[in-house]
């Protein structure tokens, strides 16, 4: 890794932010567990290993940021070096732009044009062929789930499927 | 006598026409996933765990486990043919393997996988059937003690034996635990962690969990490459492999068998880390050490024996004690927990038609495999010609239904894209989530364990160390804790490091 990548005190430290954010979420755990009363060691109440989960959590966390501070790290951005990053990033708006319209559009009406979207945008596949797999796949699994195994696929407001 | 009894027995169980539907299925899934790449066991197995609920538990649980030790006959194949590893525990054979099939040697590389992984897997089954119920009697005399040491040492092995910083590893593992015991406390009925959804109130599933993690999370990586594949193109023959390749694979093989089969028992050790060792080993052994990564054939006769045998390995920690020694084991057990089953020491002598029906079936499938892989090699290597920016909607698509499918529920499709996206950052920080997956599953029988030996001994913690079980399996723990911290163990660490904890 060369210089530019490996840094020690900047905060653009990769290692640093994830051991920051370990600790967050140790501080929260040991928060919640104290919360759910700890009981005693003879009856251990409901936060007793979640509250010393959290303090592990907080040391392992402690761990990396001593090593990010001491030793350095790769900065954020080179995580993402030679890597087509807007891929997956379409990817990820796709996958929530459908968790958004499942619920309202129901399955059939949300996964073609997920299908079609996710054929189309990261390595376009021609129309010709990324319009059937879109249309009858999603249709396809409807299909047997419907009508073989029984199982009945959210149809959302309109009800279609 | 008995073993014959019950194996009869098993084969009973086996050859009904519905469980060798269900075996086949299995194997043939197993393959499939095997040879393509970007698709794991993990990916599928979890996938599929919704469909068990439709059978009886012998049949979903014959085809989740030919799903796993069918993934290990089929990603040689790609290794070999694309030098890409279908799934991780192929990565070695790509070394050797692929420079055969370059040198017009394709034929005997697939073919001696092939063999090599019948006769591993055949012999690891009966080991599996001689060791298991001796080790299921002496597990009954295990108490609380002794379970939570175990599982404690299953976690700490993985995430020493998992690539990169153990300090990320090991708060991968607490996340698990944490994320584990969401949910209604067994013991008080209190809610933990719910923030006041319905739906935590069962805790998150196992399924939207796993399929986040490996199968979105791997999506999300794979579409940052362009993947390109060096497939052979010439055509695949001599599959049998001669007399001068059987006399040079027969001592890797045998060796391989026996390395993997007891890596394969130890919690956290697995398929991956028996394949690289096997290829270690016979390279050290090998009179002519500077022909391995130019194409001889030891170096895939030794690591697909391996990780076959560790394949079948890994099933005595999960049938004798109840205890998933990696992830694969911990979606195996999730389709148990899902038929109302615990599997541990009383398995075999209460539900013995599911145990021996299961090694049994392993048996077939090996057979099934052998016919699969070889004669059907041909239709494999059009399939890996499947372009994947075709292959991966198609897999998202396959893991929002088989998440909705395991639980009908909307709210389960959130949380496996939520695990996808954060799966995807985690990797990227290299943070691996095979620790947080096995101690989400150990996470409440952890906590159980632990609660249920400090009310026993009324809080004396010397419990844990009194016991000689449960002091070994913590001494051990904590050597391997602190182990990293010795240069010399740093290094062995860094070399027998895994990439999916499998």
């Amino acid at each position: 890794m060369s210089n530019d990548t490996n840094v020690k005190f900047r905060l653009n430290n990769s290692e640093l932010w994830g051991g920051l954010i370990g600790l967050a979420l140790g501080g929260f755990v040991v928060w919640s567990g104290l919360k759910l009363k700890l009981g005693t060691i003879n009856d251990p109440g409901s936060g007793f290993v979640l509250f010393y989960t959290g303090i592990l959590m907080c040391l392992f966390a402690a761990s990396i940021i001593y090593g990010a501070l001491t030793e350095g790290g790769p900065t954020l951005g080179s995580r993402w070096e030679d890597a087509r990053w807007g891929k997956p990033l379409l990817v990820i708006v796709c996958l929530i732009a459908f968790s958004f319209a499942l619920n309202p559009l129901g399955f059939l009406l949300s996964a073609i044009p997920l299908m079609l979207l996710l054929l189309r945008v990261v390595d376009p596949v021609r129309w010709t062929l990324a319009i059937p797999i879109a249309v009858l796949v999603p249709l396809g699994m409807w299909w047997v789930l419907k009508r073989l195994l029984l199982i009945q696929l959210p149809s959302g407001l309109f009800e279609i499927g | 006598m008995d073993t014959l009894i019950n194996v009869a027995h098993g084969f009973g169980v086996a050859l009904q026409p519905v469980n060798l539907v269900y075996c086949f299925i299995g194997v043939f899934i197993g393959t499939l996933v095997g040879v393509l790449p970007g698709i794991g066991p993990i990916s599928a197995m979890s996938l599929l765990l919704p469909i068990t609920l439709s059978g009886t538990p012998e049949s979903g649980i014959i085809m989740m486990a030919g799903i796993y030790y069918g993934s290990m006959y089929g990603g040689s194949t790609t290794s070999i043919l694309v030098n890409i590893p279908g799934e991780a525990a192929s990565v070695v054979t790509c070394i050797d393997g692929h420079q055969m099939a370059r040198q017009g040697r394709a034929g005997p590389a697939l073919g001696i996988s092939a063999f090599g992984s019948f006769i591993a897997g055949t012999f690891a089954l009966v080991a599996l059937m001689l060791v298991a119920p001796k080790l299921a009697s002496v597990a009954i005399a295990f108490g609380p003690a002794e379970y939570f040491s175990l599982m404690v040492l299953g976690l700490v092995v993985l995430t020493f034996l998992t690539q990169g910083s153990m300090a990320k590893a090991l708060l991968m593992a607490c996340i698990g635990v944490v994320l584990g015991v969401v949910g209604l406390d067994s013991i008080t009925a209190q809610p933990r962690l719910t923030f006041g959804r319905v739906e935590l109130i069962d805790g998150i599933g196992l399924v939207p969990v796993v399929m986040g993690l490996f199968g979105v999370a791997e999506v999300l990586l794979n579409t940052e490459q362009a993947i390109k594949r060096d497939v052979i193109n010439a055509k695949i023959t001599n599959l049998l492999p001669s007399k001068e390749d059987w006399k040079a694979s027969a001592g890797p093989m045998a060796r391989g068998t026996i390395l993997g089969f007891f890596l394969g028992i130890l919690p956290g050790g697995g398929a991956v880390i028996s394949s690289f060792a096997s290829y270690a080993l016979e390279k050290r052994l090998s009179k002519t050490p500077e022909r391995f990564g130019k194409g001889a054939i030891e170096g895939v006769a030794g690591p697909e024996a391996a990780n076959n045998a560790a394949a079948g390995g890994a099933f005595i920690p999960l049938m004798t004690l109840g205890i998933p020694p990696n992830v694969v084991m911990a979606l195996l057990l999730g389709a148990f927990v899902i038929h109302g089953l615990q599997p541990g020491p009383l398995m075999i002598t209460q539900n013995p038609g599911l145990f021996w029906g299961i090694v049994a079936s392993m048996y077939i499938g090996n057979l099934m495999l052998l016919v699969l892989n070889l004669p059907m090699i041909g239709m494999w290597v059009q399939l890996l010609k499947l372009p994947y920016n075709i292959l991966f909607p198609l897999i998202i698509l396959f893991t929002i239904i088989g998440v909705y499918c395991s639980s009908n529920n909307v709210f389960d499709v959130y949380v496996m894209i939520a695990f996808g996206i954060i799966g995807y950052f985690m990797r990227k920080l290299g943070y691996e989530p095979a620790p947080l997956v096995l101690a989400f599953v150990l996470g409440p029988m952890l906590e159980n364990n632990l609660r249920k030996s400090l009310i026993l001994s009324q809080g004396d913690l010397m419990t844990f160390v009194e016991r000689p079980i449960s002091a070994a399996c913590l001494a051990f723990a904590v050597v391997l804790l602190i182990g990293p911290l010795l240069p010399a163990l740093r290094k062995k660490r860094e070399m027998v490091a895994l990439d999916e904890g499998v």
